[in-house]
């Protein structure tokens, strides 16, 4: 039973196991599942093992059970046009104000819940004119489901409420917020501040513990054991280059540079520095690139074992990066191609990493970004990206 | 066998301090009757390892804890052969243990303990997140098979009783994918305003809805601080309110003009303390 649910999930890319499924069979076969609602629970627990992938349950599950077992279909069908309005009302509240022929100031003192009644009442009323569609009726079906934009009165829509339809509770998709691609931003910044405290370096296994020692050699009757642990290394220095040029940049800088503040005390150092599009002399190290210059080939005296990590788009003009005179600043035309800058750059810190805000899908339609991850390892700049670039950056 | 019927967590979750949802109830059920753990996940303070404590209350079965450590290694939590012990009673053999029987030396870990006990027990392997990767899926191979070698006297333990199993994870590392595929999932979300409510109701049955209200409503306004790093949970808040209600000369109203007093019990790092307290005053009045 429920096979086409199982690949569904699979080809959502769900990490679905066989096993887990065979298990999910057996529940059913105890009767330990006797309506929707423990189907929905008891298939997420048994098949989805990370709450990352909850929310992609959530949309399968909803699309697929749909009208299959909705016993107050008519009910369900007024909750899809009220959250449809709803979801319009986040974003232009005015529209519907002017539609139920009320104040938006007043429509916007209504909670959600108060809302929808209000709407619900006024649907039941008007039945008979319900065909002619009223402007925010007709766009409703094609409302997605989602909850991003803020409410006027200040409250967030969603949440887990009590004694819903398992179709209802999944669609309400209350495990959006765990979901781990796409870019970083302010509220995914504790799960990306976890990863990057990984960042800390484990040293040589060279210190003997004593303790260890006296308790194996007794496990092993007297013949001696000697037990080492690994030793204390220094922290890490970090030097954190963002190019801070250009509008596609701009949301991402403070969640980086926050980020990182944020992990600087496990560092022993971290010294930041700006750029606009590629690395050419001379970094900057105050964000309007105009005060404190530094030039590149300073870094050449600087720790080895730093850790190097670029964040930018990595999208120019081919010849910004590789011509001699690429520079787009006149005055930065020393002859040196960025390109190679980049490798010298590289050459120096062997432990680097660019984190690219890009989606990775959109990479290969830049010739830059492949030219510069030839160089570097990309990693995207979302909590995924952030962990294997964490990784990349401590292996040895 | 179900833990939680209708009318037991009606009685649950007045007197007993923990308040449960549904659908956790569901899960709890599943598991116990698939006999598979029961991994569960979820930010601090979320009543992860309090829902252990509670499903031992409600089935009347001993709770056996694992806390698990980064440096554990499996044979500590299953047992461990006491050699000092061993080598003292050989030199001076004052003990009414036979020296010559290795078996008197094995004391058993807390695995080990939930698989000898005369009855069914709950078995509680909490944050097993900290310890490393191999210690996990061995584990679980112990909990499948529901035996372990003791290897000095070559015997093979088998459970009595099939504990129950719930493990907790913080969720700093991600768990390997054979270990998953062995526990049932669920993730504990944070709880919304109103089973916060009903969570302080149970936790301070005396309290004045007053500050009840307040306190949680700056309580939700606070966690939305987009910077703050750790976040209070449930436990922060109940302390909170303790140190609202302690204080006489504490008034509702205050949160309503955004002071908030006792910033310290919320937030626990001094960034987002400065943070906080800079959002909590719209006015961006000091506090202190």
């Amino acid at each position: 039973m429920f096979i086409d649910f199982f690949y569904k999930l699979k080809d959502a890319g769900i990490p679905v196991t066989p096993t887990s499924f065979l298990l999910l069979q057996r529940a059913l076969e105890n009767r330990l599942i006797m309506n929707l609602s423990d189907f929905y629970t008891a298939s997420r627990a048994i098949l989805v093992k990370s709450e990352r992938h909850f929310d992609l349950f959530d949309q399968i599950f909803a699309h697929f059970f749909e009208g299959a077992e909705l016993p107050d279909e008519q009910g369900f069908e007024i909750d899809e046009m009220a959250r449809a309005l709803l979801d319009q009302w986040l974003t232009d509240p005015k529209s519907v104000a002017d539609a139920l022929g009320v104040d938006e100031s007043e429509l916007s003192k209504l909670s959600p819940d108060e809302l929808i009644e209000y709407f619900k009442k006024r649907l039941e009323e008007q039945t008979e004119r319900h065909d002619g569609g009223s402007k925010w009726i007709g766009t409703g079906g094609t409302s997605p489901v989602g909850h991003s934009g803020t409410h006027p009165g200040g409250m967030r829509v969603g949440g887990a409420s009590r004694n819903q339809s398992a179709v209802k509770v999944a669609n309400e998709r209350r495990y959006k917020d765990y979901s781990r691609s796409g870019p970083l931003t302010p509220s995914s910044m504790t799960e990306a501040l976890k990863r990057l405290r990984n960042l800390v370096p484990a040293g040589p296994k060279d210190n003997l513990n004593v303790e260890e020692t006296i308790y194996q050699t007794m496990k092993n009757a007297g013949e001696i054991e000697i037990v080492f642990d690994r030793s204390l290394k220094d922290r890490l220095k970090v030097i954190l280059l963002i190019d801070n040029g250009g509008y596609s940049m701009d949301p991402h800088i403070p969640v980086v540079q926050t980020l990182f503040n944020y992990a600087r005390s496990q560092f022993k150092d971290l010294k930041t520095y700006f750029f606009h599009n590629t690395v050419y002399d001379t970094v900057w190290e105050d964000p309007s690139r105009y005060k404190k210059p530094r030039p590149v080939i300073e870094f050449s005296r600087m720790d080895p074992e730093t850790r190097l990590v670029f964040v930018g788009d990595a999208s120019m003009a081919p010849y910004e990066l590789m011509a001699r005179d690429g520079s787009i600043y006149i005055s930065e035309r020393s002859g040196n191609a960025s390109i190679e800058q980049l490798r010298f750059l590289a050459d120096t810190f062997p432990h680097n990493v660019w984190l690219n805000p890009l989606p990775a899908r959109m990479w290969p339609y830049t010739r830059t970004i492949g030219m510069i991850s030839q160089i570097f390892p990309m990693y995207e700049l979302s909590v995924d990206g952030l962990e294997s670039a964490v990784t990349r950056l401590m292996a040895a | 066998m179900s833990v939680f019927s209708k009318t037991d967590r009606d009685g649950f979750t007045g007197g007993k301090k923990y308040v449960l949802d549904d659908e956790l109830a569901r899960v709890v059920n599943i598991s116990m009757s698939l006999e598979m753990p029961l991994l569960l996940k979820g930010e601090p303070g979320t009543g992860k390892t309090m829902l252990a404590h509670a499903v031992a209350e409600n089935l009347d079965m001993p709770l056996i804890v694992l806390n698990v450590k980064s440096s554990m290694k499996l044979v500590e939590a299953l047992y461990q052969y006491d050699t000092l012990t061993r080598l003292n009673d050989s030199r001076f053999g004052d003990s009414a243990r036979d020296v010559a029987n290795i078996e008197d030396y094995i004391k058993m870990g807390k695995i080990g303990q939930a698989f000898t006990a005369d009855r069914r027990t709950v078995l509680l392997i909490d944050e097993i997140d900290k310890a490393d990767t191999d210690f996990q899926d061995d584990m679980l191979d112990v909990l499948d098979q529901m035996e372990f070698d003791i290897i000095e006297i070559d015997k093979t333990l088998r459970a009595k009783h099939r504990p129950v199993i719930v493990i907790t994870s913080n969720a700093k590392k991600d768990l390997s994918d054979p270990f998953l595929g062995r526990c049932n999932f669920h993730h504990i979300a944070f709880p919304d305003p109103k089973m916060m409510r009903k969570i302080i109701r149970v936790h301070f049955p005396e309290i004045d809805s007053n500050i009840m209200e307040a306190a949680i409503d700056t309580f939700y306004r606070l966690r939305e601080i987009d910077v703050v790093e750790k976040k209070p949970a449930t436990r922060e808040l109940i302390n909170w309110i303790r140190a609202l209600s302690a204080d006489p000369d504490f008034r509702p109203k205050q949160l309503a003009k955004g002071e908030v007093p006792y910033l310290g019990v919320l937030f626990k790092k001094s960034q987002d303390y400065m943070a906080a307290a800079d959002a909590g005053s719209p006015q961006r009045k000091r506090l202190f």
